[in-house]
């Protein structure tokens, strides 16, 4: 069975503008599509990376699982439950750190998960949690409200391991975490995995993720453009060359673009950073010659699992720097 | 059952925050404090009884009229305001709610937790308060008269469990911090100020839309009256003073307690033979009960769809 199941899964934002919107006084009523008729699912057992860069609707389906928001339309599954008329059922089975929460600025690191124990009708012994977590016992002992973002997430972290989970939702768990406390993260994602907990979490930075996980899906504006295995993205990676190039004048990149092979182009400042496959590389120095531009000089690199992730979101960094 | 470890750790946290401390020094001040101050002082022990303050205080002819149960009213609710307006909307602005919904809470569980969390804390301060008050009387050489004093206590309650509501209610259904205190501000001027507006207003344009009508007569003076009496008793403050001041004597002079001189010659003789079911003592107080259930029902309505 499926620990995680979406079909046709829509989310629109309406925002309309308060209360002349209401009123239907204002026009300008915005609605973003955050996820786009989105469908995957992850197996029993399976460690998930969710990879998208910031935007791509990553939480936005996390917060589906969770019935923190609810779909437009279609259908979310989590341990076999519907997500949203079963979420109890779901969260009990579940471990949870959420993105955009905060700590109870007058509880204790302690108090935080003891309340998580109490809540999943657990036996953990809070001390253990907090020490596999890493924090420390007499910032246990504080309240919340002064820890680091780092420490913070090590505490929701102890919280969502309460109850030994059939399954972990990760959102961003590194997000504030120094490179170590990265890693206990990954070892502690491991451990979890080999006890036979499904882990899915997302992250927006590739290296977190193609260390422990079995499988990955890539998400840009709101739909999963790659969903694989680790290995079958670096068998792609294999075939796969970055040609950079110093060129003078203006190129019709449209026609680079268009070449057969070619998966991305990028430029800034009279350089042209293309991912190709081996083969075309002759195909698109000539094309840029005869669009346009010369050549000054050009070098190639095969490609590192990074610029794969970069190549499959790089319309969505266009955006951003226009 | 996670409902209880939801107002558990609420109630908790109003320790922490010293909230429910400073609530119990408040109330002590206020009602143990008042009552010793009037007992003691004013009267100098000179032995009346609780009615005396907690009673109604109609001068001859009915020209003023005072309730202590009034007044404590309009505290009772603001200070139950204040403490639930924020209890749903602060934690879904700050993030921490989405900690809560992480685990196996469901929100029909954090919005019934929080109200019985912050009902508890205003409930075992204003409780304080009027055992001070209690105290204050018997040392003072005051005659307490029991039944009524309990009655008063457990009406006290009601309103301030039927405003904890009504802000539990408010948080649920805002969408920021400030709409939420704007709401909350916006009602209880209505409930505490504005009322007598609605009273009036509502039966007038009623008749104008009947006078619309061919055929049909509008409603006579009496009906009028009755219509508007009915209105006031809505509110629950005006509901705890006429039920309350229904402790100390008769429910026709309880329904008329603060009426002005018109109303009362209309409605005095009505009343003396008998009072419509919809102003009986049972009705008004099973209005207070609708403030306490209602609102959170309504909250936890709008609380269930939205995203977070």
């Amino acid at each position: 069975m499926a620990a995680i199941e979406l079909h046709g899964v829509t989310k629109r934002f309406e925002d309309d503008r308060g209360v002349l919107g209401t009123l239907g006084l204002s026009s300008d009523t915005d609605s973003v599509t955050a996820v786009d008729n989105l469908s995957f699912s992850v197996e029993e057992g399976e460690v998930f990376g969710f990879l998208g860069p910031n935007g791509a609707g990553k939480s936005t389906t996390i917060n589906m699982l969770l019935d923190f928001v609810r779909p437009t339309s279609g259908s979310v599954r989590v341990l076999g439950h519907d997500a949203q008329a079963e979420s109890v059922a779901v969260r009990r089975r579940t471990g949870v750190l959420p993105e955009g929460y905060d700590v109870y600025d007058r509880l204790t690191g302690r108090e935080h998960v003891e309340f998580a124990i109490e809540s999943k009708e657990a036996d953990d012994d809070p001390d253990e949690l907090l020490s596999r977590v890493g924090l420390d016992p007499d910032d246990a002992e504080r309240r919340a409200g002064g820890y680091s973002k780092g420490m913070a997430q090590r505490l929701a972290l102890a919280m969502a391991l309460a109850g030994s989970p059939d399954l972990l939702i990760l959102d961003e768990p590194s997000s504030g975490l120094d490179p170590a406390g990265a890693r206990e993260m990954r070892e502690i994602v491991r451990a979890e995995a080999d006890r036979g907990a499904t882990v899915f979490f997302s992250s927006h930075v590739l290296g977190q993720v193609e260390a422990v996980c079995d499988r990955v899906g890539i998400m840009r504006e709101g739909e999963l453009i790659a969903e694989d295995s680790i290995e079958s993205l670096r068998d792609r990676l294999e075939a796969e060359a970055i040609l950079r190039l110093d060129v003078e004048g203006d190129a019709d990149l449209s026609a680079v673009r268009a070449l057969d092979g070619v998966s991305s182009v990028e430029s800034s400042d009279g350089r042209l950073v293309v991912a190709c496959t081996d083969d075309a590389k002759t195909r698109v120095i000539e094309a840029v010659e005869s669009n346009g531009a010369t050549v000054a000089d050009f070098e190639t690199d095969s490609a590192s699992l990074e610029d794969i992730f970069l190549a499959y979101t790089e319309d969505e960094k266009q955006e951003v720097t226009a | 059952m996670t409902l209880e470890s939801v107002a558990r750790k609420d109630f908790r946290d109003a320790l922490r925050s010293r909230w429910l401390l400073g609530l119990t020094l408040f109330f002590s001040l206020i009602i143990g404090g008042s009552t010793a101050l009037f007992y003691g002082v004013l009267l100098k022990g000179a032995g009346a009884n609780s009615e005396t303050l907690f009673g109604l205080t109609t001068a001859p002819g009915g020209l003023f009229s005072f309730s202590y149960a009034g007044m404590l009213g309009f505290i009772l609710a603001l200070i139950a305001l204040v403490t639930a307006h924020g209890s749903l909307i602060d934690e879904r602005e700050s993030g921490t709610m989405k900690l809560l919904l992480s685990l196996p809470n469901s929100r029909r569980d954090v919005v019934f937790g929080k109200l019985v969390g912050r009902t508890l804390v205003v409930l075992i301060s204003m409780l304080v308060g009027f055992v001070i008050a209690l105290f204050a009387m018997l040392l003072t050489g005051g005659q307490v008269m029991f039944a009524s004093y309990a009655g008063q206590v457990a009406l006290s309650g009601l309103l301030a469990t039927a405003f904890v509501s009504i802000g539990i209610w408010l948080s649920a259904t805002s969408e920021s911090q400030r709409q939420a205190l704007f709401s909350t501000v916006g009602l209880y001027f209505i409930f505490a100020v504005l009322w007598s507006t609605v009273v009036t207003g509502v039966p007038r344009i009623l008749n104008w839309a009947i006078e619309q009508l061919p055929g049909v007569e509008p409603m006579a003076g009496e009906q009028v009256a009755l219509m508007q009496m009915f209105i006031k008793y809505l509110n629950p403050l005006r509901a705890y003073e006429t039920l309350v001041a229904q402790l100390y004597g008769p429910a026709a002079a309880a329904r008329l307690f603060k009426a002005g001189l018109g109303e009362s010659l209309v409605l005095q003789p009505i009343l003396q033979e008998s009072i419509p079911f919809y102003l009986s003592g049972p009705f008004i107080l099973a209005v207070l009960l609708g403030w306490i259930v209602i609102p959170p029902l309504l909250g936890y309505w709008t609380f269930t769809r939205v995203d977070l």
